[in-house]
């Protein structure tokens, strides 16, 4: 770094300036250099391949959404069920009791009968048991899907940094390298899932589509 | 407070304010409304009564330091009780929530036993 000399401290506008002439100079040869090397090309295979990682980003968002939103719905509905099953259970086991509570007065039950309504009284306290344990397992189940909004941030983050790092890779490249002359993006043979398919024409959206494309074809 | 407090819960992923929402109805809170960004919170809770808000902090439109400030320096809004359930974690922003005057500040992934103490806790203060 010996070209750099201190700068004076006495005047700080004149420092600034001087300070700006110096990045200025910097860039320039900066630029110059990656036309030179044929660093530009790259820099533009960089730059075009970032809006595809955003979508790749925003897809997996997308979906992991979806299935967090799918589980949840799935524990409501088995909330439900268990609900009912309980509140079942309930009732048949207060009216056991009182056929209980009768039959060990007298003798209009056998021993037998006896039994099984103990038994079937003893059934209905331990289904209460293992509603209770279920709730417990489908509140962990629920609290799991907090991954979509913890992993949704994080992915937005780097979404937010892709976008700024393209922007200033776009400005290096419109500086260093003229437009006629810029490489046209390769297309990946296989994409795998399409993640913007209402910005294209060549790809289809949903099943009713594929459907659609093989009726017109006759299939 | 109310026999039946009403929360509002803010947060822009449905995910998390429906897990929210479930853990407070188990908890004895099934009395709550939900909005996605400080904005549609703040219109909320001018319209209509609330109790009790549990919020996120990173939101688009208006996060939640500024829906907490907006709250506290509205006299018919200020004592509100306000927790806070975020991600972030760096120390300055909890002690920016508090500085603010946030009531609890909970960090996600969290458990319904953290939820309710917390919750019980600006419960008991409040009462």
């Amino acid at each position: 770094m010996r070209d750099i000399d201190p700068a004076p401290r006495s005047d700080p506008a004149e420092s600034d300036e001087s300070i700006h002439h110096r990045i200025g100079h910097l860039t320039r040869t900066l630029h110059n250099a990656l036309r030179e090397l044929g660093y530009d090309r790259e820099l533009m295979d960089a730059r075009d391949h970032l809006p595809d990682a955003r979508d790749r980003l925003a897809y997996i968002a997308r979906v992991t959404g979806e299935a967090a939103e799918k589980v949840l719905n799935a524990v409501d509905r088995a909330r439900t069920v268990q609900q009912e099953l309980t509140e079942q259970v309930d009732s048949l086991r207060s009216r056991w009791q009182a056929v209980a509570a009768y039959a060990a007065g007298g003798r209009s039950c056998t021993p037998a009968g006896k039994q099984l309504i103990d038994e079937t009284c003893e059934f209905f306290a331990c289904v209460g048991g293992q509603a209770d344990r279920t709730n417990v397992i489908l509140t962990d189940i629920m609290m799991a899907q907090d991954f979509h909004d913890l992993t949704g941030q994080v992915i937005h983050r780097v979404v937010a940094l892709a976008q700024l790092l393209e922007e200033q890779l776009l400005k290096l490249v419109i500086e260093t390298s003229p437009p006629e002359q810029r490489p046209r993006l390769d297309q990946f043979k296989f994409e795998g899932p399409v993640v913007a398919p209402e910005a294209r024409d060549d790809v289809v959206a949903d099943q009713k589509g594929v459907d659609d494309l093989l009726a017109s074809l006759g299939f | 407070m109310t026999a039946d407090p009403r929360f509002l819960i803010v947060d822009d992923f449905s995910t998390m304010r429906r897990i929210v929402r479930n853990l407070l109805k188990e908890i004895g809170y099934g009395n709550a409304e939900e909005a996605e960004d400080g904005v549609v919170a703040l219109s909320m809770l001018k319209a209509s009564k609330f109790d009790f808000v549990v919020s996120d902090i990173n939101m688009p439109n208006m996060n939640g330091f500024e829906l907490l400030k907006n709250v506290r320096s509205d006299d018919s809004l200020k004592s509100i009780p306000f927790l806070m359930v975020t991600a972030e974690a760096k120390k300055e922003d909890i002690v920016q929530a508090a500085q603010c005057g946030a009531s609890g500040y909970i960090v996600k992934p969290f458990t319904k036993a953290t939820l309710e103490e917390k919750v019980q806790k600006i419960m008991t203060k409040q009462a």
